[in-house]
C-alpha cells in the first residue's frame, strides 16, 4: 500500500486523430472519472502529450496536484520514455505510471455498438485505476560487484575468452585441471580446413595471458564448492602439488637430462612399435618424456610438473641439479578460495570411450586406433600401406551415442589430406553411413574425393579380424553395389563420437546445472543458447554439445557477453524483484522449490531469502505462495486482486459468460494485441490481465476471480518447452488442475478454469479460443456466484 | 470428525519437516506419516476448526459436517481468494448454498 500518501492521479486520455472517440464515448468517460475518488485532474489530449501538452501537467506536479498518472490510450515506446523522464525530472517516480491501452482489450475499430464499447473501456480504466492507487514509488536497486570473472577449463574456449575479458579490462582467474593449457586441441596436431597447427592460434591466447598482470591462472586445480550469486561467488579450489615452484622455474631442462624415470606413453598401449613415433621409440632427436617434463598438453606455465607416481623412492636428482632450487619434492595438495562476480563453465568434452564399441575391436588388437590417437600418425606416419576408417564408430548408435558429433567426417578428411600428404601411395578406405560436412568442410570432402587412391564405402564393417603379419582382416558390404568387400589393412581409424568431459559432469553436480539426456548442459534453444539455469553462471564451449573449434570460441564468447553486467563494481536490478511478506510466511519452502533459477536460500531464522542478482523477476514464487505472501514489487498481488475486484461487469447480461484472461507476457500478450490490431472481433465480454510469466498465477487471484462471479478464467502460457522461465506454464497448469478438483467438489463446474498454451503469433488461434470458451461458458450457464 | 485426507492429491508439502496444516492447526494434531502423506493423529481431538482444509495448497483436505448439523453427505467445502472467502454448503439433499465474503483488513 502507498502507506498514508493519498494518490492524486492524473487521468489522461491521448486520442490522436480521434480513433478512440469513435468507438468510445470519450466525454461519458471524462465526466464519469472527474468526479472520481482520487483522480484530480482528468483530460482529452488530442496530440502526443510531450508534444505540446506536458507543460500544464509538470506545472499541475509542481503544485501538488498529481501524484501519479493513469495514461489512457496507445503511446509508442519512445514517447513513454520522454513523458517518463520529464515527469521524473518534475518529481515523479517512473513506476507511479500506468499505460492502459484500450485498443490491445479490442477496443475500436468497428466493432460491437458505442455504448457496449464505452462500458467496456469503463471498467478497464476502472481496473487500471485501482492498480494506479497502489503503486508505489521504486528505484533500481545497486548490488555491490566485483570485476573479476572464473573461467572453469582453461582448453581452447577458455583460453580465447580469457583474453578478451582481459581485453575488457576485468580480472581472469583460470581453473584448469591438467599441469599445462590448452585442452584437448593443444593435443591435436592438425586442424581443419587449412591444415593448420592448432598450437598457433593457442600461442597468440597464451600471450595475452602472459602480458597480462590481471590474470591467475590455477592448473591442476578443481572446484570442489561453488556458493553466493552473482556478484558474489566464492569458489574453493584444491590444488594437487606441481612439485616445482612455478615462480622460481625458467624451464631450463636440466632436470629432464639427469631424471632417470622414462615415461612410457599410456596413450597408445597397444600400437605396435613400428607405428610409435621416432621420440617415443626413443630414437631420433627428440628426447623422450620423463618424469619430470613441461607442462602438458601445452607447456605454459613454464614451469616443470612432476608425475610423482613415478618416481623411484628417495631419487632427488632434480631437486640437485636445479639451479634455480624451483624443485620442491615436500608440496602438499593446496586449497584456496576465489571471490568473483560470476563463473564461466568451459569445461569441453572427452573422446567416446572406443572399448565399449566390441565389434571393431579396439583396445584387442593392435593397429586399431581412435581419431585422436590418429592424430599424431597422420603427422608422422610409419610406412603404411592400406588404411580404413570408420565413420560413426559408436555415434548415431542406439547402444552407444544416439547423436552425430557433427565434427567427425571433417576429421576423418582431414586425416586423409594429411596422411596422402605425407605418404602419396597409401590406400584409404573410409567406411561410412552419411558423410557430413556442414557449410564449407564440404570442399575437405570435394578434395579428398578427388585424390587417387581415397576409396568411401558406404557401409560399415562386420567383422574386424587379426590377419597376418599383424594386419587386420576386413568384412564390409559395400551397400551401394550389394558386393562385399574383403580387405586387408595395416591401421583402422574409429571416428569416435563426443562426450561431455569428467569435469564437466562434475561442474554440473556441483552447481546444480541441468543437464540433457546425453550429460551436455542444457540451454534455452534457439533463443538464448549460451542460457544457464543459474544467473551468473553460463556455460560455453563443447561442454554444451559437440561442436567445432570456431563455433567452441563463439559459444564461449556469447556466454560472456551474458556475464558482463555482473563483472562490474554495480550491478543493477530492475525493482520489480519479488519480496517476502515473513509475517505472513510460514517456511513452507514451495517458492524455494520451484523458482527455476535457484534464487532463494535460508536466512538466519530458517525463512527464504532472495538473492537479488540471481532472481529474474518471472513471479513464479508469487504464484506458488500459499499464502500470498510474495509480491513481485510491481506487480503485487494486491494490485492484481484490486484490479479483479474492479472488474464489473454489470453492463453484460447474466446469459452472457464474462471471461477473465491471465496472459504471459511473452507469447500470449502479444497474441492477444496483434489480434486486435489486427482487426479480429474480439467480444466485449473478454477481459485480460497482463502476467510476467504464467507461472506468476496465484491460485487466490483465480479463486478471486470466480467468487467475484467472473464465468470462465483463461491462463495462456507458453508452448511447452518454450517457456522463458523454464517450466512456468506446466506449474500452473498443475495448479490450475488442482483448483479445478476442488471446483468439481464444490459444484462448480470444472471447466470455469481453464489453461492453454499459446505462441506468440497464435492471434487467430487466441481469438478462436476465446469465442469457443465463450460458446463452452454459456452452454454451462452463468456462474453460482455471479449476481 | 477428523479431516480426512486424499492420500493422491497430498505430497506432505514435499516431505518437508512441517507440512502447511501441521503448521497451522491449532491443536498440533496433523502431523506426517511414514509415507510423507498428512494424518490426523487425534481423530478425537479435532473440533473441525478447518484451518487446515483452507490453508491446503493441493485441496487435498477436507472435514465433514458434524453430525449434529448434517449427516455423511453433507459437506462444507471453503475456497481461499487473496482476500475473500467462499464458502459451499452442501446439504443431505444435495442442495447447494454459497456464501462469499470479503476479508476484513487489507491483504498485508
Amino acid at each position: 500500500m502507498s502507506g498514508k500518501i493519498i494518490p492524486k492521479i492524473g487521468l489522461f486520455v491521448s486520442d490522436p486523430g480521434g480513433r478512440l472517440s469513435r468507438a468510445i464515448d470519450l466525454e461519458t468517460i471524462v465526466q464519469k472519472f472527474s468526479k472520481t475518488k482520487n483522480i484530480s485532474g482528468c483530460e482529452i489530449l488530442k496530440n502526443f502529450p510531450s508534444g505540446n501538452g506536458l507543460g500544464s501537467i509538470v506545472e499541475g506536479v509542481r503544485a501538488g496536484r498529481f501524484n501519479r498518472f493513469l495514461w489512457i490510450g496507445r503511446f509508442p515506446p519512445e514517447e513513454i520514455k520522454r513523458i517518463e523522464s520529464e515527469l521524473s525530472a518534475a518529481g515523479i517516480n517512473r513506476y507511479l505510471h500506468e499505460w492502459c491501452d484500450l485498443e490491445e482489450q479490442g477496443i475500436g475499430g468497428d466493432g460491437p455498438p458505442l455504448d457496449v464499447q464505452t462500458q467496456k473501456a469503463i471498467i478497464l480504466i476502472q481496473m487500471a485505476l485501482a492498480r494506479t492507487r497502489l503503486l508505489e514509488a521504486l528505484e533500481p536497486l545497486k548490488l555491490p560487484g566485483v570485476a573479476s570473472v572464473l573461467l572453469i577449463g582453461a582448453g581452447t574456449a577458455g583460453l580465447h575468452t580469457a583474453g578478451s575479458l582481459l581485453d575488457l579490462g576485468k580480472k581472469v582467474y583460470l581453473i584448469e585441471k591438467e599441469s599445462g593449457v590448452g585442452g584437448k586441441v593443444a593435443s591435436l596436431r592438425r586442424l581443419y580446413p587449412r591444415i593448420c597447427d592448432p598450437h598457433c592460434g593457442l600461442e597468440l591466447a597464451i600471450q595475452k595471458l602472459e602480458k597480462s598482470d590481471r590474470v591467475e591462472l590455477h592448473t591442476l586445480s578443481a572446484v570442489t564448492h561453488i556458493q553466493g550469486g552473482p556478484g558474489n561467488f566464492e569458489v574453493k579450489i584444491e590444488k594437487r602439488p606441481r612439485y616445482v615452484k612455478e615462480g622460481k622455474c625458467n624451464a631450463c631442462g636440466e632436470c629432464a637430462r639427469v631424471c632417470p624415470v622414462t615415461l612410457k606413453d599410456e596413450a597408445l598401449p597397444l600400437l605396435r612399435d613400428s607405428f610409435r613415433l621416432p621420440m617415443e621409440r626413443g630414437v631420433g632427436y627428440s628426447s623422450p618424456q620423463k618424469a619430470i617434463h613441461p607442462a602438458d598438453p601445452m607447456a605454459y606455465p613454464p614451469a616443470f610438473v612432476i608425475d610423482r607416481q613415478f618416481c623411484p623412492p628417495d631419487c632427488r636428482e632434480c631437486a640437485k641439479i636445479c639451479p634455480t632450487q624451483a624443485v620442491e619434492l615436500e608440496q602438499n595438495p593446496a586449497e584456496a578460495v576465489i571471490k568473483v562476480g560470476a563463473v564461466l563453465l568451459t569445461t569441453g568434452w572427452d573422446p567416446y570411450p572406443l572399448s565399449k564399441v566390441e565389434e571393431f575391436g579396439y583396445g584387442l588388437y593392435p593397429g586399431v586406433v581412435s581419431n585422436t590417437e590418429m592424430e599424431r600418425i597422420a603427422d608422422d606416419p610409419p610406412d603404411l600401406q592400406e588404411v580404413g576408417f570408420i565413420q560413426c564408430a559408436g555415434s548415431r548408435d542406439e547402444r552407444h551415442l544416439n547423436y552425430c558429433s557433427s565434427v567427425c567426417c571433417s576429421i576423418t578428411l582431414k586425416q586423409v589430406l594429411r596422411l596422402k600428404e605425407k605418404l602419396p601411395g597409401v590406400r584409404c578406405h573410409v567406411f561410412y553411413q552419411d558423410m557430413r560436412t556442414p557449410g564449407f568442410d564440404e570442399e575437405l570432402y570435394q578434395q579428398a574425393k578427388s585424390l587417387d587412391q581415397v576409396i568411401f564405402v558406404r557401409g560399415t564393417p562386420s567383422t574386424v579380424k587379426p590377419g597376418e603379419d599383424g594386419k587386420l582382416k576386413i568384412r564390409v558390404e559395400d551397400t551401394f553395389s550389394g558386393t562385399e568387400l574383403n580387405l586387408q589393412l595395416d591401421l583402422l581409424v574409429l571416428a569416435g563420437g563426443m562426450i561431455p568431459s569428467e569435469g564437466s559432469r562434475q561442474m554440473a553436480q556441483l552447481s546444480r546445472l541441468p543437464v540433457n539426456g546425453y550429460g551436455f548442459f542444457e540451454s534455452h534453444l534457439p533463443c538464448h543458447p549460451e542460457e544457464s539455469q543459474r544467473t551468473g553462471i553460463r556455460t560455453g564451449g563443447s561442454c554444451r554439445g559437440p561442436m567445432n573449434i570456431a563455433q567452441s570460441i563463439e559459444s564461449s564468447h556469447r556466454a560472456a557477453m551474458d556475464l558482463l553486467p555482473f563483472l562490474n563494481e554495480v550491478i543493477w536490478v530492475e525493482p520489480n524483484y519479488p519480496v517476502l511478506n515473513l509475517t505472513k510466511c510460514d517456511k513452507c519452502k514451495r517458492c524455494m522449490e520451484e523458482c527455476p533459477y535457484s534464487s532463494f536460500y535460508f536466512d538466519a531464522n530458517g525463512f527464504p531469502a532472495l538473492d537479488l542478482g540471481k532472481c529474474r523477476q518471472c513471479g513464479i514464487c508469487m504464484g506458488v505462495c500459499p499464502l500470498q505472501a510474495i509480491s513481485l514489487r510491481h506487480l503485487t498481488i494486491q494490485q492484481f486482486a484490486a484490479q479483479i475486484r474492479a472488474l464489473k461487469p454489470s453492463f453484460i447480461p447474466k446469459e452472457e459468460p464474462v471471461i477473465l484472461a491471465f496472459l504471459c507476457q511473452n507469447d500470449a500478450y502479444p497474441a492477444a494485441k496483434s489480434a486486435a490490431e489486427a482487426g479480429f472481433a474480439i467480444p466485449p465480454n473478454v477481459f485480460f490481465l497482463k502476467v510476467p510469466c504464467a507461472g506468476a498465477v496465484n491460485n487466490a487471484l483465480v479463486a478471486d476471480a470466480l467468487a467475484f462471479g467472473l464465468d470462465g478464467i483463461l491462463i495462456a502460457g507458453c508452448q511447452d518447452g518454450q517457456c522463458h522461465f523454464i517450466k512456468g506454464n506446466q506449474l500452473v497448469k498443475i495448479r490450475s488442475d488442482d483448483l479445478a478438483e476442488k471446483l468439481q467438489k464444490m459444484v462448480i463446474e470444472p471447466q470455469r478454469v481453464r489453461f492453454e498454451n499459446l505462441e506468440i503469433r497464435d492471434s487467430r488461434r487466441y481469438v478462436h479460443l476465446v469465442h469457443s470458451y465463450l460458446e463452452e461458458l454459456r452452454r454451462l450457464g452463468p456462474n453460482p456466484f455471479r449476481n | 470428525m477428523p479431516p480426512r485426507v486424499d492420500r493422491e492429491k497430498c505430497d506432505g508439502c514435499r516431505a518437508e519437516k512441517e507440512p502447511l496444516c501441521e503448521q497451522i492447526c491449532p491443536g498440533d494434531l496433523l502431523t506426517l506419516g511414514e509415507d510423507k502423506r498428512a494424518f490426523c493423529r487425534a481423530a478425537r481431538d479435532c473440533w473441525d476448526c478447518m484451518s487446515c482444509v483452507k490453508i491446503c495448497p493441493k485441496g487435498a483436505l477436507e472435514t465433514r459436517v458434524p453430525y449434529q448439523l448434517g449427516y455423511h453427505v453433507a459437506r462444507l467445502i471453503p475456497m481461499m481468494g487473496t482476500n475473500t472467502i467462499t464458502w459451499t454448503l452442501i446439504d443431505l439433499n444435495g442442495k447447494v448454498e454459497r456464501f462469499h465474503y470479503i476479508n476484513r483488513g487489507s491483504l498485508d
